[in-house]
């Protein structure tokens, strides 16, 4: 759930980072935080053990001018993928606007990914969001490592519903495919919102000559 | 769907929150949602707002599940006492949290009992605000992209 502060004229949008444990959805954060221009983003905080696991989440907020006489804020997270963490997870999609599904690319990953991928789905039904209705985007991570899937395959099991999503992959270790997922997401958590309002605003247009 | 708050939702939170501000000595507050989002704030000059409400939102979600596991079902409040500064947070409604900071100065008893007349007026307004949500006028919710490129530049 976005939330538009009229009197600042600010939009806050929320983006969480999703995904087994140890797939890199921290070290997406932390490259971003290490590249984009100070000017456009604040700190990373991370709730993490003292094995750098995260325990809770990870947070950094974006800004950008994105819509016309408004300023746009991107709170980032990413849950704790280990799979105990089950209530934090829950927590922290608490009023998403958006997700990346980060995947491990290693072949020996494949059933932690499809069981991530369901918990998301899962959780999200418990807070009565549904996936199908949400932007989000996949990234398959690792593409470095030398026992990984096919792109078609990281497809076949994790993208296989009707409209297929925008999947990166991505180094990131290296940074290759963090903006690109991130623009991407932002883009169309944007382009949701406005598109809600909009339909909104026509609804009640109607109204007015009924 | 979006929360949205008006000019005089923000000025009419605003003019709570400085009365709480200024009866009990606390230093700052903020409203945020159980998303973490940051709805209003006052008098917060060296905490980071949007990193306290994110901060404030799962902590204050953590206890609510440790009381839970304690079986406590009734639970709205959260203090962490510190060396020199302290924190109080309170639920207003079920998704709008009420987090005050207060310094040594302040007594802790006169912030909790300020914040209960605060936390009343604060829920009634974010009542209305839920009851009028659909009824914003026309021109307040229109929203126009200005940029199609990518939003974030790698350096
Ligand atoms: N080789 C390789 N290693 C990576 C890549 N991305 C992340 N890693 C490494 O994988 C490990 C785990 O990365 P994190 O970002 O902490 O993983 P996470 O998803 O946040 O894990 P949890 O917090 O437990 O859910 C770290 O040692 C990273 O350096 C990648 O693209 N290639
Ligand atoms: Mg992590």
């Amino acid at each position: 759930m976005s939330f538009v502060n009229f009197a600042k004229r600010e939009v806050q949008l929320k983006i969480v980072y999703y995904g087994p444990g140890l797939c890199g959805k921290t070290t997406n954060l932390q490259f971003v935080h290490a590249r984009l221009g100070a000017q456009s983003r604040g700190n990373l905080t991370s709730l993490a053990t003292s094995q750098e696991r995260t325990l809770f989440f990870d947070f950094m907020p974006l800004v950008a001018k994105a819509i016309e006489n408004f300023t746009t804020r991107f709170q980032l997270y990413t849950v704790p993928g280990q799979v105990m963490y089950n209530r934090t997870r829950q927590l922290v999609l608490r009023g998403v606007d958006g997700v990346v599904f980060v995947a491990d690319s290693q072949w020996n990953l494949m059933a932690e990914n499809v069981e991530s991928f369901k918990n998301l789905e899962e959780n999200l039904r418990l807070q009565g969001d549904d996936l199908e209705k949400i932007p989000y985007v996949l990234q398959y991570n690792k593409r470095d490592l030398p026992e990984v899937a096919p792109t078609h395959y990281l497809d076949f099991v994790l993208n296989n519903r009707g409209v297929r999503r925008p999947r990166f992959n991505a180094v990131a270790t290296e940074g290759n495919g963090v903006f690109e997922t991130l623009n991407m997401i932002a883009r169309l958590v944007l382009h949701r919102f406005v598109q809600a309002h909009s339909r909104q605003a026509g609804a009640e247009e109607e109204l007015v000559l009924v | 769907m979006a929360l949205s708050l008006m000019e005089e939702d923000i000025e009419r939170l605003g003019r709570t929150m400085r009365n709480l501000l200024e009866r009990s000595e606390a230093d700052g507050c903020l409203l945020c949602d159980g998303g973490g989002y940051v709805l209003s704030q006052e008098g917060l000059e060296q905490v980071d707002p949007l990193l306290l409400s994110a901060l404030g939102a799962g902590v204050f979600a953590a206890s609510r599940e440790l009381a839970r596991v304690l079986g406590e079902d009734e639970f709205s409040a959260v203090f962490h006492q510190g060396e020199v500064r302290s924190i109080f947070i309170r639920a207003v409604t079920a998704d709008v949290l009420l987090v005050i900071i207060f310094s040594r100065g302040a007594h802790a008893g006169l912030v909790k009992h300020y914040a209960a007349p605060a936390v009343a007026e604060l829920k009634t307004a974010f009542e209305q605000v839920a009851a009028r949500e659909h009824r914003v006028p026309h021109r307040e919710r229109s929203f126009v992209l200005t940029q199609n490129g990518p939003l974030f530049e790698r350096e």
